[in-house]
């Protein structure tokens, strides 16, 4: 059979931040088929759809539709070829009906007007023919997630597309609106239409696909039949690193509690549970780390966890006082550090000076400022002791940070939340995009910290690193604590099918179970 | 008694229609503008550019109708101007603003002094206002005969731009494409609507609109142009935007308020003590509060979501003990 | 290390200084079209905004009295952006501030150590509740500060021209006007026949406290961190919302200030358009001078200059209109608003500086 769609040797880097996002990729989708493609953040496969839906242009490489090479400049021209894009973020106007939305741009006119009932009825027959039931007349803006990607479905099928690439499109949707979703793909399939599934969650995977194709770091690691591979291989295959990282650790020195969640829950902005129900505790001296898929409510926790965020429900307690109501820097006051996910928008001010950077969290102290006047004297030489206990080669005080690399400007936020001697660290990501020696260095440098008493929580999508710096593993599916595991004696494969949304007591039962009540 | 007071109604309706033309005019400009996503704070200065460029016009030309489109095509000039250095060079909408507000006021007087000597207003005898018209029939309808009859060409002009701007906002495909791009351009953009081909003729519509409610200053009313002669209009245009929504029939009633407020101002000082300035303040205030209840509306519908799930959250916890037994 | 800091000053002044030079350019050809003499032109207005004919008869100090509000209300404008509140509501301040000034000033009698004072501290009150109002609307409600000012603006204007027309207004004459001040609430000017006094004084004071408030102060430093990033302010600690408002608050104040200096040292009272826009010339003055007080003084200096030059320069010795020097500052706004345009231009230059630096080395070396 001839593939629906051939890509060959797509290569496209990322000038701004030095990132090949794509390594001569290449992919190949068989007509009606349900292909899935997988890969963490950052793996390259949003990139890799973006070039095939004409809204990046790619360096090198070629297209193939039905065997015939083609160019795609623009997103009109792969419509002409009859591929269509729902977007992770859907592309919807919120006061425009429903019938509105999907004829933007080809409205059908009498005498050069609009006809809103022919565009009602239009959309009525066209949801009928699909099979897929929408009120052409209800405002976008008044439709729940799920309803409004269904919107944006049949705009691409009035659009006679043949060949449906859906971006992440479960990341929004409750589990009742996911099985929806799935038996509107298998139904699409059936009817003869192409579908391509981004997605890093295997379970779904596992439920909707044919085929899967598995990206890692701008590479194409491998393509293969669902009924002929496993959640745990897919895991392996998306997660594994071709240098394993291996970090020396004394025995650990466990403390007191140092901070504790009870049963909290907390909301996304579409008032979706984010974290439902979560418990755990953190000792001194330990780094517990917090495995999962990215997505999966990590963020929200580390956000309720600093204070950038509220609870919804349950308690924090840190050092042994309930800390809810607590401010970002009442919390840091009381020795609580934040390394967070994001460094150039959240962590860091690209916009002002090292200085300006290092004091963010302590400005307040008597030690930077006193009579409400800062003390610049002090931070100037705070901020050279920093640049030299952290090796920061390039930054020098009372200079600007914009054009420090990805490595050392971590290394600003790492030396910054760990020169207070901190109690409790939140690391969120802490080595994202970071090269194998600035690696090395966070890692060890946390190590550190936990053997000086700290208690670490270590947020990461990277289950090696999870593996080789925790003492103890929760895995987040979810929003809910999917299994704990002593991080001496877990498997990567354990982790793997915990992440996966999987069980370990009865591991193929389980996954079975999952996929026929998706299915159904 | 009673039809001394009739009278004084009516004036007081034509005079408050003739306040509210030039705001009109140049809101609608203003509205169209925010449709597309585009802010558009320069009408101060389009108004002005048209006032004095339509009187300039009518002067040289000798006819006053061909003041006005000139006058039209100036301000839609303009705004082609600023569409293009948004556009080509990504240059700051309300900083442009800011600047031709600042570079019209000077300008028209420079120029007006350099062609006619140091004056601080100035007027031909050979221009000619533009006329008022009685509509035939409709004058003699009892009542609303002199309300809707015996204005000017530009007043008519712009009732009728309310209802065609009506009809290509919300019945014509173009007017939909607009608005599309002006409440999510990428959303406009995936389906292939030319957003910036939009946006441009959002900024030339309003350009020549402002311009031309600028010339029914100079040449629809009081046939003369003083140096900032708009005195502000364009900014009381950009709050009837906001005030009607930005939506035509909202506009002209806004628009109408505002008039209607100036010429009662007048009125009053004429007839009681109440001070005029402070009538006045009366749609601006109401304008603040529009400002107001538009953001609480956002605010409140992204902190229900919130709300709700917090509600989720107590009901599941009082359904608890319920369910632990079984 | 100094070579640094000097690119950096150079990188800052680039684009203004261009701009300047460009608007300076444009004035030659307005000026050309009159069939006037450029070059005496330009040396008539440098000499009549900048210059000084003999001791005690300085022009340019009339240009500094004249900066006096320009600076206050540009400074206003600066805290403000550096909050990330874009408020215009500068003219609206003013207003209200030059309003409680000038009725305090003739409505209570205090000997002359105080009166001064509370009018001052009366004025920077009424600014600073004025620019309160908006801050809160948008910190807690989400309120577009941008229109919300607009309308505040227009708002006090109208107030003003009431109190001007009806309660304060002294007696029948054309211009409606309050009464003067008393002698003690009236700012000391240094030379008699110029109003230039206190009150420039008081400007350059505000210009260095402000300076020191924004990058010398725990409260300066966490305005300008929520006004650059408000992720990164939250993460650290720092209550964005708080800095935002109290930011607003003293940009009102200083416009207030603004407004009863030009109360208490040029006019002695408040009149029907008293504003004539100087709360927009802030703006502008703000935007040329990088957003930044020294910046602010030096450009308000400079427009003012370019004004009272083409006023008394051009339009008495050369019958040019006097507009030229607005309509010359308006085009610079527009220049530097263009920026881009300069800026690719000097990225394009420094490329083809360094590629031929480069291929004269490989030529020398090859």
């Amino acid at each position: 059979m001839t593939p629906a769609i051939e890509m060959k040797g797509i290569t496209k880097d990322f000038a701004s931040t030095r990132v090949r996002a794509n390594d001569h990729v290449d992919f190949s989708v068989e007509p009606g088929e349900v292909h899935a493609l997988v890969g963490e953040n950052g793996a390259g496969k949003t990139t890799l759809m973006s070039i095939l839906y004409g809204l990046i242009k790619p360096d090198s490489g070629e297209i193939f539709i039905d065997s015939q090479k083609i160019r795609i400049d623009h997103p009109n021209d792969a419509i002409q070829h009859g591929i269509g894009m729902v977007h992770q973020h859907f592309k919807l106007v919120p006061s425009f009906t429903v019938a509105q939305n999907i004829l933007l741009g080809m409205e059908p006119t009498q005498a050069g007007l609009l006809n809103q009932q022919q565009e009602n009825e239009l959309v009525a027959a066209l949801a009928e023919k699909y099979n897929l039931p929408v009120d052409p007349t209800a405002r976008v803006r008044d439709l729940p997630v799920g309803m409004q990607q269904r919107v944006e479905i049949l705009k691409v099928l009035e659009r006679k597309a043949k060949i449906l690439i859906l971006d992440e499109p479960t990341a929004v949707l409750t589990p009742q609106e996911v099985n929806e979703l799935v038996t509107v793909i298998r139904g699409l399939s059936r009817l003869g239409y192409t579908v391509i599934f981004i997605t890093h969650k295997l379970v779904e995977v596992m439920s909707v696909a044919d085929r899967v194709s598995v990206m890692r770091g701008g590479k194409m690691i491998g393509t293969k039949k669902v009924s002929e591979t496993s959640i745990p291989e897919l895991a392996r295959m998306m997660v594994g690193r071709e240098v394993l990282l291996r970090v020396k650790k004394k025995e650990m020195q466990r403390g007191d509690v140092v901070l504790e969640a009870r049963d909290i829950s907390i909301s996304d902005v579409n008032g979706l549970a984010a974290i439902s129900h979560v418990s755990f505790q953190v000792h001194r001296g330990e780094i517990v780390g917090i495995a999962g898929v990215s997505g999966n409510g990590q963020t929200e926790l580390v956000e309720a966890i600093s204070g950038m965020n509220s609870l919804d429900g349950g308690e924090i307690l840190f050092k042994g006082k309930i800390i809810d109501e607590a401010s970002v820097g009442e919390r840091r006051d009381m020795g609580m550090a934040h390394i967070p996910e994001d460094r150039m928008v959240v962590g860091l001010n690209l916009q002002t000076t090292l200085d300006e950077n290092l004091i963010v969290s302590r400005y307040d102290d008597s030690q930077f400022s006193r009579y409400g006047f800062l003390l610049m004297k002090t931070i100037s030489e705070f901020a050279e002791k920093v640049v030299r206990a952290f090796s920061i080669a390039a930054a020098r005080p009372g200079e600007g940070i914009a054009t420090l690399s990805g490595g050392n400007l971590q290394k600003v936020v790492v030396g910054r939340e760990l020169s207070g001697d901190p109690a409790f660290i939140i690391a969120n990501q802490p080595t994202r995009g970071l090269d194998v020696g600035s690696i090395e260095f966070v890692h060890k440098t946390l190590v550190e910290e936990r053997d000086k008493g700290a208690g670490i929580l270590l947020v990461s999508v990277e289950l090696d690193e999870v593996m080789a710096l925790s003492d103890r593993i929760l895995v987040l599916y979810r929003g809910r604590i999917q299994g704990e595991l002593d991080a001496a004696t877990a498997t990567e494969e354990e982790v793997g099918i915990l992440m996966a949304g999987g069980n370990l007591q009865d591991l193929k039962y389980a996954q079975r179970a999952d996929q026929q009540e998706l299915r159904s | 008694m009673e039809g001394l007071f009739s009278v004084f109604t009516v004036e007081l309706l034509n005079s408050g229609i003739r306040l509210a033309t030039p705001i009109l005019l140049a809101a609608l400009g203003g509205a169209i503008c925010n449709q597309a996503g585009v802010l558009n704070l320069a009408l101060e200065s389009k108004m002005l550019l048209g006032a004095f460029v339509g009187i300039l016009a009518a002067y040289y030309l000798g006819n006053s109708y061909g003041g006005l489109l000139v006058a039209m095509v100036a301000g839609g000039l303009l705004g082609l101007l600023f569409a293009f250095l948004y556009h080509k060079y990504k240059v700051d909408l309300v900083i442009l603003a800011i600047a031709f507000n600042l570079i019209i006021v000077e300008l028209t007087v420079f120029v007006m002094r350099a062609l006619f000597g140091n004056v601080g207003s100035w007027s031909d005898p050979s221009i000619v206002r533009i006329p008022d018209i009685e509509i035939p029939f409709i004058k003699d309808i009892p009542l609303l005969g002199p309300i809707l009859s015996g204005y000017n060409i530009i007043v008519y002009f712009s009732w009728f731009a309310v209802i065609v701007m009506f009809i290509y906002l919300y019945r014509m495909p173009g007017g939909r494409h607009l608005r599309a791009v002006g409440e999510n351009k990428s959303a406009a953009e995936t389906v292939g609507i030319n957003a910036i081909l939009l946006q441009t003729l959002a900024l030339v519509v309003s350009g020549a609109l402002a311009a031309l409610g600028g010339a029914f200053l100079s040449i629809g009313h009081l046939k003369l142009f003083t140096r900032n002669m708009s005195n502000g209009r364009g900014w009381i245009a950009i709050a009837a935007a906001m005030f009607g929504v930005n939506h035509p029939v909202g506009v002209f009633l806004a628009s109408l308020f505002f008039g209607f407020a100036d010429a009662f101002s007048v009125r009053v000082q004429n007839v009681t003590e109440l001070p005029p300035n402070l009538v006045k303040l009366l749609p601006n205030v109401a304008t603040l509060l529009v400002l107001i209840i538009i953001a609480l509306r956002t605010k409140v519908a992204l902190s229900m979501a919130r709300r709700r799930f917090r509600a989720q959250l107590r009901a599941e916890e009082a359904a608890k003990p319920a369910e632990e037994p079984v | 290390m100094n070579n640094q800091r000097w690119k950096k000053l150079l990188d800052a002044i680039l684009v203004p200084v261009l701009a300047v030079l460009s608007g300076l350019v444009v004035m030659g050809i307005l000026i050309l079209t009159l069939n006037k003499p450029v070059l005496e032109s330009y040396a008539i207005l440098f000499s009549n905004g900048f210059g000084c004919k003999e001791y005690g008869n300085c022009i340019f100090l009339t240009t500094l009295e004249r900066a006096t509000p320009l600076i206050l209300t540009g400074l206003s404008a600066v805290v403000a952006f550096r909050s990330g509140m874009f408020s215009i509501g500068q003219e609206g301040q003013y207003l209200l501030g030059a309003a409680a000034a000038a009725w305090l000033g003739y409505a209570i009698h205090l000997p002359p150590i105080l009166h001064a004072p509370v009018l001052l501290i009366a004025g920077m009150l009424v600014g600073a509740a004025y620019g309160w109002f908006p801050g809160v609307l948008r910190v807690k409600l989400g309120v577009n500060e941008l229109l919300s000012t607009i309308m505040l603006n227009s708002i006090a204007a109208l107030i003003v021209e009431y109190l001007v027309q009806f309660p304060m207004r002294a007696d029948t004459s054309a211009v409606a006007h309050s009464p003067v001040i008393d002698e003690s609430a009236q700012l000391m000017s240094f030379f008699p026949g110029s109003k230039w006094g206190v009150g420039f004084v008081l400007a350059v004071i505000a210009v260095i406290v402000v300076y020191i408030y924004l990058w010398r102060t725990k409260s300066g430093y966490e305005q300008r961190m929520a006004g650059q990033s408000r992720r990164f302010a939250l993460f650290g600690g720092i209550l964005s919302d708080r800095a935002a408002i109290r930011a607003m608050l003293i940009s009102g104040a200083l416009a207030g200030l603004a407004g009863a200096i030009e109360v208490m040292g040029v006019h002695r009272r408040i009149m029907t358009g008293f504003s004539v826009g100087l709360g927009f010339d802030g703006l502008t003055t703000a935007i040329l001078g990088q957003v930044h007080p020294f910046g602010v003084f030096i450009v308000a200096i400079l427009f003012s200059g370019l004004k009272l030059g083409a006023q008394i320069g051009l339009q008495l010795n050369l019958n040019i209109p006097r507009e030229l020097g607005g309509t010359i500052i308006g085009f610079i706004i527009l220049f530097v608003a263009a920026g881009k345009l300069y800026e690719e231009n000097i990225v394009r230059a420094r490329e083809w500086a360094t590629r031929r630096r480069s291929s004269r080395l490989k030529r020398e070396s090859g």
